[in-house]
């Protein structure tokens, strides 16, 4: 069997551990990502997720539990932490506030240039990353400084793509932006994923986004995993969901007020175009009979 | 973690030393710091010694945090007493080897200035004990502020310095963030001899120094939002008053610097 791409055993992780003030951040957390798959986390503000995700690439170190990257735990040795940070590719929110180089290209190129990759390779993967992350080829000889606020997003993104980790891990990449913007960044993470077959992990507050690119959804509420399971049954517990300060997208939630009036439209629509299909199937259906 | 670190020293409670006005807590800090220059005999030192551990008390800082204050200061300690015993001489002589005299006055002096440095020191950090940085900055500026005769913009530096440090726990932060960013991609911060480690720290710095530009731009333009012009006709939310407490500890105060007078009058001076 293949060993799965991510593995997170019983992980537990304290702030100010040993004060008074000692508080669980991340409480007995098993999480199991596999080969291709695109997990998305959902919490609350403070619900965790931010730090959970720091311990995939060692990062933080676990006050208990393990974190297994591709079979083999990443805090076995200095060795296998550092290959832990090129496996699993952690793009934090904002990531925009982390370039610094000269130009848009070095920047890309300073995660190959860490991982002392021979300079053809490096080159290979900057074109690549950038196509990828949708950054325009002009782009790539100005300063990063002068870019627009979304073009300075997908630069940074390309930045972690270019290592080409087996694990990318999107933290809220589509924080800040219009609508229009965040959905056209939802649709590149899915093609990068189509293309490269990479695992994804997505953390984000809005169920819209995690609905449109997820597998399978993981809820984290007070520090633990609340729900787990694919988009289709965690979002169809609406309730429970609200009582962690999540909601389900705004047209799953009239999808599953028409179907407690005994309308017979699926649960599982989580954006207005699929709700106009399926509300028109079900009248036309109705005239069929 | 590296945002652990406290700004300060402030330590946080609600003795009667840190109700006090700051203003009066500064005022009386100085003048004990200078009259502790004014001791000759080891019972002014004392009365001084006396009232310090006495304000301590009141000041519910647990002695350890005072101790620690001391400790950076150990060495500068240890090397005046030393100087102090080989260059003083005078009175019995208790060792001599070549030209190295050990004398009663020597070790008399040696003492006596250690103490008087580690009073010195106890008495500034009980100020900064107690009192919060920005209600520091804010008797700072209320106590120069005689300086505007001379065109000196005394509320526009004392803004800028509570800005500063309003923000230094926001870019340690920041820092924190971008490390942690940049080390995702593989940079390596911890490892390496000096150069390679000052080099290391350029991904970190040129982003710290872009967002601080941007905050302080961002800062710039709320505060002239509501209408900030500086400090003519401002008014303060915290209105600083003297109570019976602060004029109680003036007139202890100067009661300790009459008792300095008294002391040094009637027993020998040692320096």
């Amino acid at each position: 069997m293949m060993a799965p791409a991510l593995e997170i055993k019983n992980l537990t992780h304290y702030y100010y551990k040993g004060t008074k003030n000692q508080i669980a951040a991340v409480e007995n957390v098993s999480l199991t990502v596999e080969k291709g798959e695109t997990l998305g986390i959902i919490g609350h503000t403070g619900s965790g997720k931010s730090t959970l995700i720091s311990h995939f690439n060692g990062l933080l170190k676990p006050d208990e539990g393990e974190v297994i990257v591709d079979g083999k735990n990443i805090f076995e040795n200095k060795e296998t932490l550092r290959q832990s940070r090129f496996k699993v590719g952690l793009c934090f929110q904002y990531p925009e506030y982390q370039l610094f180089e000269e130009t848009v290209y070095k920047d890309i190129a300073f995660g190959p240039k860490n991982m002392k990759l021979p300079s053809e390779e490096i080159d290979r993967r900057v074109q690549n990353a950038a196509k990828l992350a949708g950054v325009k080829q002009e782009l790539l000889n100005k300063s990063p400084f002068d870019l627009s606020g979304g073009e300075k997003r997908r630069a940074a993104i390309a930045g972690v793509m270019s290592m080409e980790p087996e694990v990318l891990v999107l933290d809220e990449p589509a924080a800040g932006l219009d609508p229009a913007g965040r959905l056209d960044l939802i649709k590149m993470i899915r093609h990068y994923r189509d293309v490269t077959g990479c695992t994804v992990i997505i953390v984000s507050h809005s169920m819209e986004d995690i609905a449109r690119i997820a597998d399978r959804v993981c809820v984290l509420a007070n520090a633990k995993v609340a729900m787990h399971g694919t988009v289709k049954e965690v979002y169809s517990k609406g309730d429970e969901l609200r009582s962690m300060g999540l909601n389900v997208p705004e047209i799953t939630r009239i999808m599953l007020m028409l179907r407690e009036k005994g309308i017979d439209v699926p649960a599982d629509i989580y954006s207005p175009d699929d709700a106009v299909s399926a509300v028109r199937n079900y009248i036309e259906g109705r005239r069929g009979v | 973690m590296i945002s652990e670190i406290t700004i300060g020293q402030y330590y946080t409670g609600d003795s009667l030393l840190h109700r006090m006005d700051p203003r009066m807590k500064f005022d009386l800090t100085f003048l004990l710091v200078v009259f502790v220059f004014a001791c000759k005999s080891f019972f002014s030192l004392a009365l001084v010694a006396m009232f310090t551990l006495v304000a301590i008390l009141f000041s519910s800082v647990p002695l350890k945090m005072i101790l620690r204050s001391i400790k950076p200061i150990v060495i500068i300690i240890l090397f005046t007493a030393v100087l102090n015993i080989i260059y003083t001489t005078g009175g019995e002589t208790y060792f001599k080897w070549r030209s190295i005299e050990i004398t009663e006055k020597g070790i008399n002096t040696a003492i006596f200035m250690a103490v008087r440095i580690i009073l010195l020191v106890v008495i500034s950090s009980l100020l900064t004990y107690t009192t919060t940085p920005t209600s520091l900055t804010d008797a700072i500026e209320r106590l120069l502020s005689p300086l505007s005769v001379f065109h000196i913009k005394v509320h526009t530096l004392a803004m800028m310095m509570t800005l500063a440090l309003r923000f230094i726990p926001t870019l340690i932060e920041e820092i924190d963030r971008i490390m942690n960013a940049q080390k995702a991609r593989g940079a390596e911060l911890e490892t390496g001899g000096l150069i390679a480690r000052s080099k290391a720290l350029v991904p970190v710095f040129i982003p710290l120094m872009v967002s601080s530009f941007r905050r302080a731009y961002e800062l710039a333009f709320a505060m002239t939002c509501r209408c900030y012009t500086g400090g003519e006709g401002r008014t303060r939310m915290k209105q600083m008053k003297l109570r019976a407490r602060d004029f109680l500890a003036l007139f202890t105060v100067i009661a300790v610097i009459a008792g300095i007078f008294v002391l040094n009058h009637f027993f020998e001076a040692v320096i």
